[in-house]
């Protein structure tokens, strides 16, 4: 055994072993029935993965730690990762590479050194922070990006991002992004192609709404566990501790909720309030498992794999899958939608009363499944209508939330719709009815 | 360490309980919160009682055990007696790359994967197959699952033979893959499920209201009621009463035709004394509650035909499962209304506290008593708990009886309908049985060889589909690769269905799930 571990000089070598690649090679070293003729079968394509290839993870949680592995495994050698979060109890029932010494410490910090002392010759670099603290300058250095995220905030700004670094003059200016996401037993992963295919965006109106219990319920007609948690988080809360921020993730504060939403169950002869509930609604806790994370996860990195060394043909666009009743799974090309305020660069009509107040569209723009935007700030080509900040300019337009839309913007015109989360704007045409 | 159960609370003097609640729950209840959300306290128990046994030390195999041990099933061993090749070392996350070259793959794998939670037990197992096929065969019936990952065919139609001569042996769940492609099977007697997890809700028999239901519905004075009340009465209640009123002038008919369920809807929109009325609103989406008599669904009432439950059949030593469907089956016979028990969870509805309540009460009472009615027809002793939760879980309830392994490649008539309504999936399954057939023969795998073999499974003079020849091509293209994305999707797979057949919980896949990682589909083929 001992001589596989020798080099040509006759030292002994930690990485790259012969036959280290046995069996990616066999998918390396010629092409299958299916594969695209544009594929270099051999050492070029070997190279390119091995030597010339960076890739970028956002997310070190229960897809990243997946995919961080499998990418090492596959011959990725300058892998880069991106996760704001440190490391809690509850990630150890999937998040592998974690351990309970690890608890309290950056996951991309704790998953990179992880990664890097299992697979000899593998670089990863981790960034705990933000993925908004990076520029454009950084996000162009990869060749694909990967996402394993629970936010829909954070997909869609990568998303917005990877999609506004086109130059369609630069080819290398397109960076593929494949996203993951799991629910229990559920999970999809996509590849997109900026401004090519279908973006996140396009999308939006696929996910589920979000539970949202009406405040009248909450204060006055309570029926359900969830109606008195609720009540302590929303109401009681900062009530009775001012401007002190509810902390999702401090057990006093999860017990506090837990011991005023029992005594209000306990008014209203409600049952099932307890601290497991609690901790659900109020972090809007998703059920995760590493079954689900794994499946997901090799699927992202197959297609990152097979993009990087074409290999094989890859996912075109979208894949699902149902895991509760036996395995049902569909693969489908999900279409570009029309108007698309990220990728399809034409402006949004939409058609309202003359009667709508600026408040009332932005009511509309929040709840609609399609654009949800988290305070928007408003203004057509000449003039602000309204504004979230700064505090001087929220209190100038303020008086126009109360004013119809139609006397600000004439029939026909243009809105332009910016958020802070968001590194977009939207723009609007308004027609009457 | 047990989880933490907050539900016998009514037992437990109430300002103690309190108190006990509001602290944090244990650490391990902690550890296993997102996926107790899952599976609860009960799955939780019988993943923690498991014992797997995992046949070979390869790159799929840990990529499985790592998925369990993750959750916590209670013990492991991997049965495996090579060492640790430069290629394992090279595409297997549980070996530590060069490093472990030469040891055992057995013990190297069990040793990292028991960092992953030290509430898992794990064992490496240096023997071979066939020595404990010859030897020691009753050792593998101590499991509650065994795995296996690409055996040859000829040991693995041993082992699956001797787990199949008796239906108190082990599930046996058979993987098979090379390169972008893969298979996998579980060969199974008989599996039943109480907590399906259905995602149909139970009827509320709003058509058919017990005699407490219609009281109450039918005592409501609309007229002189306070405004605000009659704006909060639960749509149950609307319907009920409105329903009520129908048949009395419908000769006890519900509304049939489109045009009397149009008629129907307007008369209860028609209650409103203002406009904003939202229970209201909600009645008339929800009539559709009252259009089809509630009966026992037809894939429970298919149940009660099950031999199991037949009087000759049903013993002492049957299964509390079939004692619990057997009392069903008289319960929906013996009852008024002829009906599944009633549910005692009530969705949420537009309502003030005092009502819903109320109503929720009134739902919980009726369903004790069903449960009373339906406990009175078991034979057998049952535990209170699965009672409860066979009553609850009712309208899920699921019987699944399996095939054995190679069976299906055997079954001509199955082979042939699967040609014309699965061609890609059944070309994946035969294209890797052939693959292992040959490799069984110690012969070469080239395109010749794997299509001679397919065309003797499915007979000669039947035409393969296209499919055929990109299937094959792939696989000697890299006869031998596991791909280590392969590996840990499969690794995923897997462990999902041998936790769902491990707890009895959610629904496994039956027949062959087969896996393209090129186009990326999952398919079925041979159920």
């Amino acid at each position: 055994m001992a001589d596989t571990l020798v080099d040509s000089n006759g030292t002994v070598t930690s990485s790259d072993w012969k036959d280290r690649f046995y069996h990616v090679d066999q998918i390396l070293d010629r092409p299958g029935p299916r594969t695209d003729p544009s594929f270099l079968a051999g050492d070029e394509v070997k190279d390119f993965l091995r030597n010339n290839c960076k890739i970028l993870v956002i997310g070190a949680g229960g897809l990243g730690c997946e995919i961080l592995a499998n990418l090492a495994l596959t011959g990725f050698k300058d892998i880069h990762v991106i996760d704001m979060d440190t490391i809690d109890i509850s990630n150890l029932n999937r998040q592998f590479l974690f351990r309970q010494a690890d608890v309290g410490k950056p996951k991309a910090i704790v998953a990179a050194q992880f990664v890097m002392n299992r697979v000899p010759g593998v670089k990863v670099t981790p960034y705990y922070g933000r993925i908004q603290d990076k520029d454009d300058a950084y996000y162009l250095q990869f060749n694909l990006v990967i996402c394993g995220l629970d936010s829909v905030e954070a997909r869609r700004w990568i998303n917005a991002t990877l999609v506004n670094l086109v130059d369609p003059e630069n080819p290398e200016s397109l960076k593929p992004l494949i996203d993951g996401g799991t629910e229990g037993f559920k999970g999809q992963a996509r590849v997109i192609l900026p401004t090519v295919s279908s973006c996140y965006e396009c999308s939006l109106d696929m996910l589920n709404k979000p539970t949202a219990f009406p405040i009248c319920t909450i204060a006055n007609t309570p029926r359900l566990p969830e109606h008195c948690i609720e009540w302590a988080s929303v109401l009681e809360w900062p009530r009775v501790h001012g401007d002190k921020k509810l902390d999702t993730d401090d057990p006093e504060h999860i017990g506090w909720l837990l011991s005023v939403a029992s005594a209000r169950a306990k008014e209203f002869k409600i049952e099932g309030v307890t601290w497991s509930l609690t901790q659900g609604v109020v972090k809007n806790v998703i059920p995760a498992i590493a079954s689900t994370n794994a499946i997901v996860a090799a699927s992202c990195c197959n297609e990152a794999f097979k993009i990087a060394t074409s290999s094989a043909a890859y996912l075109n666009n979208y894949f699902m899958l149902i895991g509760t009743d036996g395995v049902y799974s569909y693969t489908f090309e999900h279409e570009k939608r029309d108007h698309c305020p990220v990728c399809g660069g034409e402006s949004l009509e939409i058609s309202i009363s003359r009667e709508w107040t600026v408040e009332r569209l932005i009511e509309m723009l929040t709840e609609s499944q399609n654009i949800q935007i988290k305070r928007p700030s408003l203004s057509t080509p000449l003039k602000s209508i309204y504004f979230q900040s700064p505090p001087q300019l929220e209190e100038a337009t303020r008086p126009n939330l109360e004013k119809k839309v139609s006397e600000l913007v004439p029939d026909g015109g243009e809105v332009t719709v910016t958020a802070s989360t968001l590194p977009f704007s939207l723009s609007l045409l308004i027609t009457y009815t | 360490m047990t989880i933490t159960a907050t539900r016998s609370l009514e037992a437990q003097d109430i300002e103690g309980a309190t108190t006990a609640l509001q602290s944090q729950p244990d650490s391990k209840t902690r550890r296993y919160d997102r996926q107790l959300r899952l599976w609860a306290a009960t799955g939780q128990a019988a993943l923690e009682s498991s014992r797997v046994l995992v046949i070979s030390g390869s790159a799929t195999s840990t990529a499985i055990l790592k998925n369990l041990v993750l959750p916590g099933i209670g013990h492991f061993t991997i049965l495996d007696h090579e060492s640790v090749s430069p290629a394992d070392a090279g595409n297997n996350f549980f070996l530590e790359g060069f490093k472990s070259i030469g040891k055992p793959r057995a013990d190297e794998a069990v040793r990292l994967l028991s960092e992953l939670n030290e509430g898992v037990e794990g064992k490496a197992d240096h023997r071979t197959l066939e020595s404990i096929l010859e030897s020691e065969p009753q050792w593998l019936t101590s499991f509650t699952l065994i795995i296996a990952h690409n055996l040859h065919s000829s040991i693995l139609a041993r082992l699956s033979s001797l787990l199949w001569k008796d239906h108190t042996y082990p599930a046996l769940m058979v993987v098979r893959s090379t390169g972008f492609l893969a298979e996998f099977f579980i060969q199974f007697h008989e599996h039943t499920i109480i907590e399906s997890h259905s995602e149909t809700a139970p009827s509320l028999r709003i058509d058919k209201p017990f005699p407490a239901l219609k009281e109450h519905a039918l005592s409501l004075d609309y007229a002189t009621m306070d405004p605000t009340e009659h704006g909060h009465i639960p749509y149950v209640v609307i319907l009920v009463r409105a329903l009520e009123e129908w048949k009395q002038s419908h000769e006890g008919n519900l509304p049939k035709t489109y045009e009397e369920k149009k008629q129907f809807k307007k008369g209860v929109l028609a209650l409103k004394v203002k406009s904003d009325e939202e229970n209201f609103d909600e009645a008339e989406a929800q009539s559709y509650r009252c259009f089809t008599e509630t009966k026992v669904p037809s894939e429970i009432s298919t149940l009660f035909d099950d031999s199991a439950i037949s009087p000759e059949s049903l013993r002492q030593d049957s299964s509390p499962f079939f004692h619990l469907l057997s009392a069903l089956k008289e319960f929906t016979i013996q009852s008024e209304s002829h009906t599944l028990p009633l549910t005692s969870t009530l969705p949420d509805m537009k309502s003030d506290t005092k009502s819903y309540i109320h109503l929720q009460r009134l739902y919980k009472i009726r369903a004790e008593e069903e449960k009373q009615a339906f406990t009175s027809y078991l034979r057998a002793s049952v535990d209170d708990e699965l009672i409860d939760s066979f009553v609850k879980n009712a309208h899920g309830l699921q019987v699944l009886r399996g095939r054995q392994w190679g069976a299906f490649d055997a079954d001509k008539e199955a082979l042939a309908t699967a040609l014309l309504t699965s061609p890609k999936e059944l070309m994946i399954h035969l294209s890797l049985s052939a693959l292992s057939a040959v490799n069984s023969r110690g012969v070469k795998p080239t395109l010749e060889a794997l299509r001679e073999e397919v065309q003797a499974i499915i007979g000669e003079g039947v035409v393969p589909p296209d499919e055929l020849e990109h299937n094959i091509g792939e696989l000697v293209r890299a006869p031998t690769a596991e791909l280590p994305n392969m590996a840990a999707f499969l690794g995923g797979m897997i462990a999902q269905e041998a936790i769902k057949m491990i707890t009895k919980q959610y629904i496994p896949v039956k027949g062959y799930c087969v896996i393209d990682l090129i186009e990326t589909w999952t398919g079925v083929v041979g159920a």
